[in-house]
């Protein structure tokens, strides 16, 4: 049995913003956000271009993605597989640890194969002071929902976009961003 | 979908230049086979075996999901012999086995096998006649996928694994009916029960001794057949089976083993895998240290080697007498570290039905216990509840637990494949994450998720004392056939009452496992149950005709551990009737 939403990004970060939000890692370095190394959340008024990147089980499309050194990008990302997918920028390091944090949202139920608990992740979130996942940086999507990310991206960074579902990344999940002057 | 081809296309051409033994690829959509006498060297011995186009292991046959396929096999040994197409679905008279699909191939005939290929992944082909398939009549199936595959990898290998032994498999297995631990070496002395006595204090050492002879069993009892070489892609593990990949590719590895009897815990010290396929179905990616493959089974895991260095790749015989060794590297003549072999497991009272935990022995003698059917076993017990092999609840929901009193939260969790307490319950050598049946899950299910329409139990049975293997106690030239109902889904109840992990195989259709996952249970054509262990596995029964349905243990399946099924009801039924049946 599948939950088959079509949900607008609007209605997606809705949601989001009313899990009650004990982690305000919205601008703090780290896995959690951002930082300088990894970029900054964008505003939509300064986006240069928009990209849209589609999910499937268990690769993106495209594999690949070529950024100008401090572009702003909309990112429009639209899961067309079965599975839960996430889009998510960060570096190589920053992904393996997160890879660790969406494991625990398995181990609590939020994170099922082809849907997410949201109330598995408002009591994790209570409780851990994480598990909402409402990072500016990536997006979570059931099959079918789409999703928006804003980033501006730093000069010099090695930088990927990943999935972080267990196990995905190492299937394959995850494209580089070229960054260029 | 964008179907990656021609970048990697060239690299799997080179790639499977190193994966192959000797004979070249067949890529034709005509594909010829011969069966030969071969010479057979593993390194430790050599012997006169059989081989596929004159090499063992055969080729790597490579199909394309949809096509059709025409295989010609010539027999130029002076026995009838056979080929059967593990795990490919067909029609029945297609699937290779004497007496159920056809009559065989006799000596110096040709049979052109024809079928279409409606599938994609890794399997295996094999003789199905008398002890070939151990004499070294075993090769590999690749299948390309007409769609987009949901893993990416730059190169890939084959890496099949078998038990092969100076003795033939004939001479084996006369050795075995006329002592059932010929091939058993490591029988326990009168040190190894001083040392129990050390450990547990005399009495518990006395009773256990005396539980374990009151049975006729041997606690070692965890591999038959012992003495064996272990091939990694026919090569021995001085030979080291080398494949090279550039520092920062993905690897497929296609792990297949084809052993008579021995399963293998593989793992490659620095590196984890990430388990993409099961059986030639995709199952939803899982990183692991180590994982355990039953005979006939075959696992598919991508591996990322980052550093310009060599592995070994390592599979220890879960008995822990021999391993089966290769290499992955950067550039031709590296080696690294090989491990040593583990202490072997012995197995408990738990992997005998029982858990024992406090229950005092001595007065445990004679028939206290009756078992399901009346029988009574003296010193044994057969609880009716076992763990291990219920439906278990989906996942493990944390929902609601108190997390103010933790830090870092492991989940270790005993795998629900073994009897609790079992001996055999494996564990990885770096203490990390071992594969269990639990962490497969579908990628994508083959159908509909529905209640069976029926359930049919098959106990797992045998006499160790005369060497006779069996299902419900009956051996295969005394039982009738499973008789299924084309369109029904049959859920079939193993009990395993015997001390020995079996992997059952069915031919022809689908093998379900029920590991609490619903829709997305995973599929498979092999289902290993460890001792003392009930597992449920589902079947749709979409394949008119007859097939086999056994113990994939060689020894075993050939002493009766083996049925006919039957499937009435079908399309063709109702044309020329079915062969009749001469004599099973």
């Amino acid at each position: 049995m599948r939950f088959k939403f079509v949900k607008e990004a609007a209605t997606v970060v809705a949601i989001a913003a009313s899990i009650p939000v004990f982690a305000t890692a919205a601008v703090a370095a780290g896995s959690h956000g951002g930082g300088a190394e990894i970029g900054t959340p964008g505003a939509v008024s300064e986006t240069t271009r928009t990209i849209e990147v589609k999910m499937y089980d268990n690769f993106y499309e495209p594999e690949t993605i070529d950024i100008r050194e401090g572009e702003t990008i909309r990112f429009v990302i639209k899961n067309e597989g079965e599975l839960v997918h996430e889009f998510n920028i960060g570096t190589a390091t920053g992904h393996a640890a997160h890879q660790e944090e969406m494991m625990m949202m398995v181990e609590h139920g939020v994170l099922e194969a082809d849907r997410i608990n949201w109330n598995a992740a408002k009591k994790m979130q209570a409780s851990m002071g994480h598990g909402a996942h409402d990072d500016p940086n990536s997006t979570l999507l059931e099959p079918g929902q789409s999703g928006e990310v804003v980033w501006t991206f730093p000069e010099h960074a090695t930088l990927e976009f990943a999935c972080n579902v267990p196990g995905h990344y190492d299937a394959g999940m995850m494209g580089e961003i070229n960054l260029t002057h | 979908m964008k179907s990656l081809m021609s970048p990697r296309a060239k690299l799997l051409g080179a790639a499977l230049a190193f994966a192959l033994s000797a004979a070249a690829p067949a890529w034709a959509e005509t594909y010829n086979l011969t069966v030969d006498r071969i010479e057979i060297d593993t390194g430790d011995f050599t012997k006169t075996g059989i081989g596929f186009n004159g090499a063992s292991p055969g080729p790597v046959l490579r199909f394309k999901e949809g096509e059709d396929v025409t295989i010609k096999v010539k027999n130029n040994l002076p026995e009838a012999t056979s080929i059967h197409w593990h795990g490919l679905i067909l029609p029945y008279q297609q699937d290779g086995v004497p007496m159920i699909s056809y009559d065989g191939i006799a000596p110096g005939e040709t049979f052109t096998y024809k079928f279409p290929i409606v599938q994609n992944g890794t399997y295996w082909f094999h003789s199905h006649s008398g002890f070939q398939e151990p004499d070294g009549a075993y090769g590999s199936i690749i299948i390309d996928a007409k769609g987009r595959e949901p893993y990416r990898y730059d190169r890939e290998y084959v890496i099949q694994l078998t038990d092969a032994h100076p003795h033939s498999g004939d001479r084996i297995m006369r050795n075995l009916k006329m002592m059932p631990d010929y091939y058993n070496r490591k029988q326990r002395t009168l040190f190894d029960f001083l040392d129990d006595a050390q450990d547990k204090g005399l009495d518990a050492a006395l009773a256990d001794r005396r539980a374990w002879g009151e049975m006729r069993m041997m606690p070692t009892d965890i591999e038959d057949l012992q003495g064996f070489t272990a091939l990694m892609n026919g090569k021995g593990p001085d030979q080291n089976w080398t494949g090279l990949f550039k520092p920062g590719e993905r690897v497929r590895l296609r792990f297949i083993n084809s052993s008579a009897m021995t399963y293998f815990d593989v793992r490659i010290p620095g590196l984890k895998m990430t388990v993409v396929q099961a059986d030639g179905n995709n199952v939803q990616p899982v990183t692991v240290d180590e994982f355990r493959i039953a005979v006939a089974e075959t696992y598919d895991v991508i591996v990322r080697p980052k550093e310009d260095k060599a592995f070994t790749v390592f599979a220890e015989s879960m008995g822990r007498t021999a391993f089966a060794r290769g290499t992955l590297a950067p550039r031709e003549g590296m080696v690294a570290d090989v491990p040593a072999l583990r202490n072997d497991p012995l197995l408990t009272m738990a992997d005998m039905g029982m858990a024992h935990e406090g229950m005092d022995h001595s007065g445990m003698s004679g028939a206290e216990h009756s078992m399901p059917n009346g029988k009574t076993m003296s010193g044994a017990m057969k609880h009716g509840d076992m763990a291990g092999g219920h439906s278990m609840e989906k996942g493990m929901s944390m929902e609601g637990m108190d997390h103010s009193a933790h830090g870092g939260m492991k989940m270790e969790q005993a795998d629900p494949f073994y009897a609790p307490g079992s001996g055999l319950a494996p564990a990885a050598a770096n203490g990390g994450k071992f594969l269990s049946y639990a962490d497969l899950k579908a990628q994508k299910p083959r159908y509909e998720d529905r209640e069976a329409t029926r359930e049919i139990e098959l106990r797992l049975t045998g006499n160790m004392e005369r060497y006779i293997w069996s299902i419900d106690g009956i051996k295969y030239a005394d039982a009738d056939p499973i008789r299924l109902q084309f369109g029904e889904r049959v859920r079939f109840k193993f009990i395993n009452e015997t001390m020995m992990s079996h992997p059952m195989h069915l031919h022809g259709m689908w093998s379900i496992i029920d590991n609490g996952n619903g829709a997305r249970d995973p599929i498979k054509h092999v289902v290993s149950v460890a001792p003392g262990t009930t597992v449920y596995m589902e079947t749709e029964v979409d394949a008119e005709g007859q097939w086999a349905f056994h113990c994939h243990l060689s020894y075993h399946a050939d002493s009766g551990m083996f049925r006919k099924v039957v499937v009435e009801g079908g399309p063709g039924d109702k044309q020329a009737a079915l062969t009749p049946e001469s004599g099973k």
